[in-house]
């Protein structure tokens, strides 16, 4: 008896002890999207500890957001079209706004959109494009001007394309004159096929820190965000953004709170905070990103307000398409993209 | 006498707890959601299907497969290309420059694989330690291009994977019997004919063993692909990495891993009849 008890004992010990909740925020991001100083300005500020992770697509983090039952990531940044899905999957909860009164100073362009009308579930982080990265030391500026151009023959084995299913599409799509959000199967098989004959040119995928290949000296020319540019120029001024002229791919990231989140009120704690028009600058000028808030404009630097890699001028944006949701297309999406992976 | 059968009996008990909790049932669930429908938008549904396995023999996942097969057997051959004389004059050195070898040998493994993987990206790379040397020795006038190939690939898995080749063909050619070399030597075998009559076939177990410790994980370290190949074309590992992270396909990627077991069921079961047929042959 004594050592059924010892044993059942054991068996406690082996079982997750409770999350200690109360001064914690759990932070799932995007890699390199928020300064590690404005975490540590928020704990200072707060004294809720962050606890960050990063992924590097939607996918991954929608997948892990599947399995967590419960006591699950507080605050994570899903693009428009994971809003959208996710809203519609229940995995999201409605915004408390009470416990934002920051969202006043948010640019109402980005605000009631199709994704989430109302903005019952999201409220946006930053906005920005994926174009085309270029080091004009040894591609000369003015080569590269549109997506078509990165099927040329010459740039055999030496594109980076990001690890994107639709981003990829994007590409194949415009050049095709479709929409980037097409759920035309033919549309999307016919960007399958322009997209095969890509395949030879590719060197790599990664959507981690695309700026790190450029900077290695690895790959002079792919796909890129224009922050991870921005970055990029910190240390190479040579790394240079192109707007294609196809049109870029817009998207738009948001805070969302998950329905498993374990500590609402220090999730919404946080989302204040980042909508602080301070921290947002803050934001911009480190991640190179344009900034939902408007309120945080006046404060930049000069020459990140003035700079085109991160606030394009609006016909940039009128060429450019704004991702959204593809709903039962995905699924062809999908099977493209894995056809094109593995050596179709 | 009688408190240490209960401590055995108590271990036991654990160890059966532990592999069964561990081991058993996460293999039950793969298996059993391996034969389960897909669901866009839970990972699975409750209905038989045998669609997953259908879908392996699509002509994209069957390529997948053979391209896997072909980078783990030439990683498998390199190693004991290497990994055999390695071990072989290993087991001929002194009892304390033995111990030095194999304890240079562990100490990377102190390291995670996936650091060490980095490692072997500052060595490759454009700007990188090797590219570097060339161009400095003046051997080369422009980098090479070694990083996001095939062969950084093969090359990444081989320095990965060689210390599993090696510790069982060491185990098993410091327990051969020298004499049996000197008495060859003796009867006038010359060293390849020693080598192949009489060294070989006695190094076999260590061989097979050698071979199947390389051969099987090298199939499912998908990072490798991911990090020095570029990402470009899968590994089986990848593919089963992408059905459960990106595709939220689960039946498709437990299908996957049960063929990767079922290959390495195989490949025991190989190894085993190897073993039986050797000791038959001593017994006579």
């Amino acid at each position: 008896m004594v050592h059924y008890v010892r044993f059942l004992l054991l068996g406690f010990l082996l079982l997750p002890l409770p999350a200690l909740a109360g001064g914690k925020v759990y932070v799932y991001n995007w890699t390199e999207y928020l300064p590690e100083a404005v975490l540590n300005q928020f704990t200072e500020e707060t004294g809720i500890e962050v606890v960050y992770s990063n992924y590097d697509s939607n996918e991954t983090m929608y997948a892990r957001l599947k399995l967590v039952q419960k006591d699950g990531y507080d605050v994570v940044f899903p693009s428009t079209y994971f809003v959208n899905k996710m809203g519609r999957e229940g995995l999201l909860q409605p915004l408390d706004r009470e416990l934002l009164p920051n969202l006043a100073g948010l640019d109402p362009q980005l605000l009631d959109k199709p994704y989430d009308p109302g903005n019952r579930y999201s409220l946006p982080y930053m906005w920005g494009s994926t174009g085309i990265g270029v080091n004009t030391a040894v591609i000369p500026a003015g080569e590269v001007t549109a997506w078509e151009d990165l099927w040329q023959p010459r740039y055999e084995r030496q594109l980076l394309l990001q690890d994107d299913m639709r981003e990829v599409f994007h590409m194949a799509l415009k050049i095709k004159g479709y929409s980037s959000n097409s759920r035309e199967p033919a549309e999307i098989e016919a960007a399958f096929n322009l997209l095969k004959k890509l395949m030879p040119n590719v060197l790599l995928f990664n959507s981690d820190s695309p700026r790190l290949p450029f900077l290695a000296g690895e790959v002079n020319l792919g796909m890129i965000w224009n922050g991870e540019v921005w970055m990029a120029r910190q240390e190479n001024p040579d790394i240079d953004y192109v707007y294609p002229r196809e049109g870029a791919n817009l998207w738009v990231d948001s805070f969302v709170i998950p329905t498993t989140a374990r500590n609402r009120e220090n999730a919404h704690a946080f989302i204040n905070f980042m909508l602080r028009p301070d921290v947002a600058r803050l934001c911009v000028e480190e991640n190179g990103y344009a900034t939902a808030v408007l309120a945080a404009l006046p404060l930049l630097a000069e020459e990140v307000r003035s700079s085109p890699i991160i606030f394009p001028p609006a016909e940039t944006i009128a060429a450019g398409e704004f991702q959204s949701d593809v709903g039962e297309a995905l699924p062809i999406y999908q099977k493209f993209w894995e056809q094109l992976r593995t050596g179709n | 006498m009688k408190s240490s059968g209960r401590t055995e009996r108590l271990v036991t008990v654990l160890v059966s707890l532990w592999l069964v909790l561990f081991g058993v049932v996460p293999l039950l669930l793969l298996v059993a959601t391996s034969f389960f429908a897909q669901d866009p938008i839970d990972f699975f549904r409750l209905a038989p299907s045998l669609e997953s396995y259908r879908q392996l023999l699509d002509p994209g996942y069957l390529q997948v497969m053979r391209r896997s097969v072909q980078f783990a057997a030439l990683t498998t051959l390199l190693c004991l290309l290497i990994g055999y004389p390695f071990a072989w004059y290993t087991s001929r050195l002194s009892r304390p420059a033995r111990v030095l070898v194999l304890v240079l040998l562990m100490i990377p493994f102190w390291t995670n694989s996936l650091v060490r993987t980095y490692a072997i990206r500052m060595v490759l790379g454009s700007q990188g330690l090797l590219n570097q040397a060339l161009l400095a020795l003046g051997i080369i006038d422009s980098p090479l291009r070694l990083l996001y190939t095939d062969t950084a690939v093969v090359l990444g898995l081989f320095y990965l994977m060689l210390p599993f080749m090696i510790l069982p063909l060491y185990a098993c050619l410091e327990k051969l019997d020298y004499r049996l070399v000197e008495a060859a030597r003796d009867l006038g075998a010359g060293f390849l004919q020693t080598l192949l009559r009489i060294v070989w076939p006695l190094s076999l177990p260590g061989v097979y063993a050698g071979c199947i410790m390389v051969f099987v994980p090298t199939m499912g370290l998908f990072y490798v692909a991911t990090l020095l190949g570029g990402a470009r074309q899968l590994l089986v590992g990848n593919l089963i990495q992408q059905q459960f992270l990106n595709a939220r396909n689960w039946p498709l990627g437990s299908a996957t891993s049960v063929v990767l077991i079922l290959m390495m069921a195989l490949m025991l079961t190989g190894y085993w009849l190897v073993l039986r047929r050797l000791a038959g042959r001593r017994r006579q």
